[in-house]
């Protein structure tokens, strides 16, 4: 009988990792060029096996197999993050999901490799390791393009200020969070890890400029702020609103968008036809 | 153990996975079951699942040896420096420039080392191309002694 704490926490790691490296692999093939073809797909790769990795602790308590908790599950099943399952976009888009999920991702890990769980403990740190060249990629990427031509700045500023909500939705709290947090299996609290990634996110962002007055189209300059609480903040120099960040929250409690069904569909036709067969 | 030094990485077939470090315990009690700690070099290694089996064979192999079970565990994590001398003279020798590092690297020290050895001249001018290849464990180089690519594996 598994136990509930765990296993929320589990799933949300490895469906996490399943899905965004699902969006990953859709790059190869596509990407602007070959090095990025192989970067992604390579990312993917790994992203993938951390969801096994992830899965494989499910399994071995509970019985079951991590191939039919990655694929055998409904749709209503998945406890990822919304910001996992978006399309890839463009590429500025692209590029920013990649350094706002590998960065939440190196805040959780730095936390889980002081679980209280032995083997999630040695996961975490054999992940962290591996995670290290995602997010070198993505920090390379993201002084690139604050160095570069207006309009890449511009995609990848209007796709940060787009999407923070939902990157920070990757630290809402989990289900039977209460309980893992008092049993140290996550030793540090949802709210505690968002707060960090904001702080992280936003010096960085902050150093490399982005997006601050950046000009989209003739005649607009947004001005990009995020709050200590996780509420963005969006303005033209006179004008702010606020941006509702449940928009991309619930994901933790099963809620999907509109894209999620599409890629469930395709990631588990082949598993549907013929469960369990061994390849 | 001997029966270990024969089962060889699918993807390069000169290293043991004795030479690659990726033996954590091996436990044998009277009864002859023969229990393995495979240690995964990267989680998405397709091939892990290959290695698995060919353990369980070179051991079931072993006289005296009844069951052999094979578990994989991430305790401790594998990292690059538990390749052994000789496992760094085979990868050079089949063409890949051995991971950099001696001891363990710090997570927050981990990036692609400017220079790698080049496997086929020995040459140490080599520019760093691009941190992923064409599997998780490779990293891609250029030498501008000799002009040839080459793959390097990845430390971590």
């Amino acid at each position: 009988m598994m136990d509930d704490a765990l296993r929320a926490l589990l799933l949300a790691l490895g469906d996490d990792e399943l899905i965004i490296g699902h969006r990953h692999s859709e790059w190869t093939g596509h990407a602007p060029h070959i090095e990025e073809d192989v970067a992604f797909s390579s990312i993917a790769q790994d992203e993938i096996g951390h969801a096994a990795a992830f899965f494989s602790l499910v399994a071995d308590i509970e019985g079951s197999d991590p191939d039919a908790i990655a694929l055998g599950r409904k749709p209503d099943d998945y406890r990822h993050a919304i910001l996992c399952e978006r399309p890839n976009g463009d590429w500025g888009y692209t590029l920013a999901r990649h350094w706002l999920y590998d960065t939440a991702d190196d805040v959780r890990l730095e936390a889980l490799e002081q679980s209280a769980h032995g083997e999630l403990r040695a996961v975490a740190a054999k992940l962290r390791r591996e995670e290290r060249y995602h997010l070198l990629h993505a920090d390379m990427w993201m002084r690139r393009i604050s160095r570069g031509p207006v309009e890449g700045r511009a995609r990848v500023a209007d796709a940060l200020i787009d999407t923070f909500a939902e990157a920070v939705a990757v630290f809402e709290p989990l289900e039977f969070e209460e309980d893992a947090v008092a049993r140290g299996l996550l030793p540090v609290p949802s709210d505690a890890l968002r707060a960090r990634y904001v702080e992280r996110t936003t010096r960085a962002l902050d150093d490399l400029g982005l997006p601050i007055d950046v000009t989209i189209g003739a005649d607009r300059a947004a001005e990009f702020v995020a709050s200590a609480a996780g509420d963005l903040i969006v303005g033209d120099g006179t004008n702010f609103e606020t941006r509702d960040r449940s928009s991309g929250a619930g994901g933790r409690r099963g809620r999907r968008s509109e894209d999620f069904e599409a890629l469930w569909d395709e990631m588990t036709s082949t598993y549907r036809e013929n469960p369990g067969a061994t390849w | 153990m001997a029966a270990l030094e024969a089962v060889m990485d699918p993807e390069i077939p000169v290293v043991s996975v004795i030479d690659m470090g990726m033996i954590g315990k091996v436990d044998v009690n009277q009864d002859g079951v023969v229990e393995i700690t495979l240690l995964p070099t990267f989680s998405g290694c397709p091939a892990v699942h290959e290695i698995k089996q060919d353990i369980v064979a070179a051991v079931a192999a072993v006289p005296g040896v009844g069951t052999t079970l094979v578990k994989t565990s991430f305790d401790p994590p594998w990292t690059t420096d538990r390749i052994t001398t000789r496992g760094r003279l085979r990868l050079k020798e089949f063409g890949l420039s051995p991971p950099t590092g001696e001891g363990p690297v710090l997570v927050t020290a981990i990036g692609l080392p400017p220079r790698a050895l080049c496997p086929f001249c020995d040459g140490t001018d080599t520019v760093a191309e691009s941190p992923f290849g064409p599997t998780p464990c490779r990293a891609l180089y250029y030498c501008k002694t000799c002009r040839n690519p080459f793959e390097q594996f990845k430390p971590v």
